[in-house]
């Protein structure tokens, strides 16, 4: 065998090897980033959020996404995987494009986010989750600061993610009414930390002056929360 | 020098493979619990509902793996000591088993075909 005939082995092998592993999740430019623009409506975040969703397809496609995040899609109360039903389509959509585009790094999520089939079941399994019923067994916090966590809600956190954790569907901010105390403090740590790639600015720059102590109590204080729409068990 | 050398490579080949243990046959009592962490622990979501037909072409499949190796794989990756290759997705899991469930779990897989 001469050289040349190794070096094309050695190609083909290579090729071959990459093929079948895969692509890697990709890596957009976020926060991180001068040119990064907040919620920037583009891709097929636009696709899936124009059609209307089928709950009755999306129950079937979310038979993958409960073997972690459980039928129920409250996820667990480690914080490992977040409490879903009854979140907003549009943080669904938004949250999903943006960890199939790299944009989010998630190497738990980016395998399943990767394998969606289009944009219409992305929008079907948003319609899904939206009909579930949020939580009232969420994990929470220690409960030992909630007299700062009340305060500074109030102060900082109420005017976009309301007053009960309602979020805001119209403008992508998510419900935290039944969210994982363990899994907010993870979220809230990480945007201050700029971590969270695809982190909403006006969020940072309200949160980067926390210290950890002042996260956990806000987050304590956000894993009571309840909605009025919220119907007692 | 040298008879140091040779001594200690002979005591590790000795301790390494001489007297090949056999794993021991799997607890029928085991391995149903361990059939049924791989459901709750997540495992069946990345790997395959028969441990061999994972959702990416470079994850494992782990389907007749020898107990000691996937229990000490799953404790090095929770413990930080393994962080290569995948492990960025698989530490994520890890919280959700005890040192004890692991090793139910990595019996399971033994006896899987």
């Amino acid at each position: 065998m001469n050289t040349a005939h190794r070096l094309l082995i050695a190609a083909i092998a290579l090729a071959a090897s990459l093929a079948f592993a895969g692509p890697p999740a990709p890596k957009k430019e976020g926060i991180e980033g001068k040119g990064y623009k907040w919620n920037a409506q583009e891709g097929e975040k636009i696709e899936a959020l124009k059609l209307k969703g089928d709950a009755k397809r999306g129950e079937e496609a979310f038979e993958v996404c409960s073997a972690c995040h459980l039928p129920s899609a409250a996820g667990r109360p480690d914080g490992t995987f977040p409490q879903l039903a009854g979140q907003h389509p549009t943080v669904i959509i938004k949250q999903m494009a943006d960890i199939r585009a790299g944009l989010r790094d998630n190497p738990i999520m980016y395998p399943f986010a990767a394998t969606l089939v289009d944009p219409q079941e992305l929008a079907d399994v948003a319609a899904y989750i939206q009909t579930l019923k949020v939580p009232h067994d969420n994990g929470r916090g220690p409960g030992t600061d909630l007299e700062t966590g009340k305060k500074l809600y109030a102060r900082d956190c109420e005017s976009c993610h309301m007053k009960n954790g309602e979020g805001d569907e119209k403008k992508f901010y998510p419900v935290l009414a039944g969210q994982h105390y363990k899994y907010m403090l993870r979220q809230a740590t990480e945007i201050r930390d700029g971590k969270r790639r695809n982190a909403n600015p006006d969020m940072v720059k309200v949160i980067k002056t926390y210290s950890d102590k002042e996260i956990d109590a806000i987050v304590d204080y956000m894993s009571r929360l309840e909605m009025p729409t919220q119907k007692k068990k | 020098m040298k008879w140091i050398l040779v001594s200690l490579l002979a005591s590790t080949l000795a301790f390494a493979g001489d007297k090949k243990k056999e794993e021991p046959k799997p607890d029928p009592a085991t391995v149903a619990a361990g059939a049924k962490l791989y459901l709750e622990k997540t495992c069946v979501a990345c790997h395959g509902k028969d441990a061999k037909t994972p959702i990416m072409p470079d994850y494992p499949r782990l389907a007749g793996q020898s107990a000691a190796y996937a229990e000490k794989q799953m404790l090095d990756i929770k413990s930080g000591a393994r962080s290569n290759g995948n492990t960025a997705a698989m530490k994520g899991v890890m919280p959700l088993v005890s040192e004890a469930e692991i090793k139910t779990l990595s019996v399971y897989l033994s006896s899987l075909q």
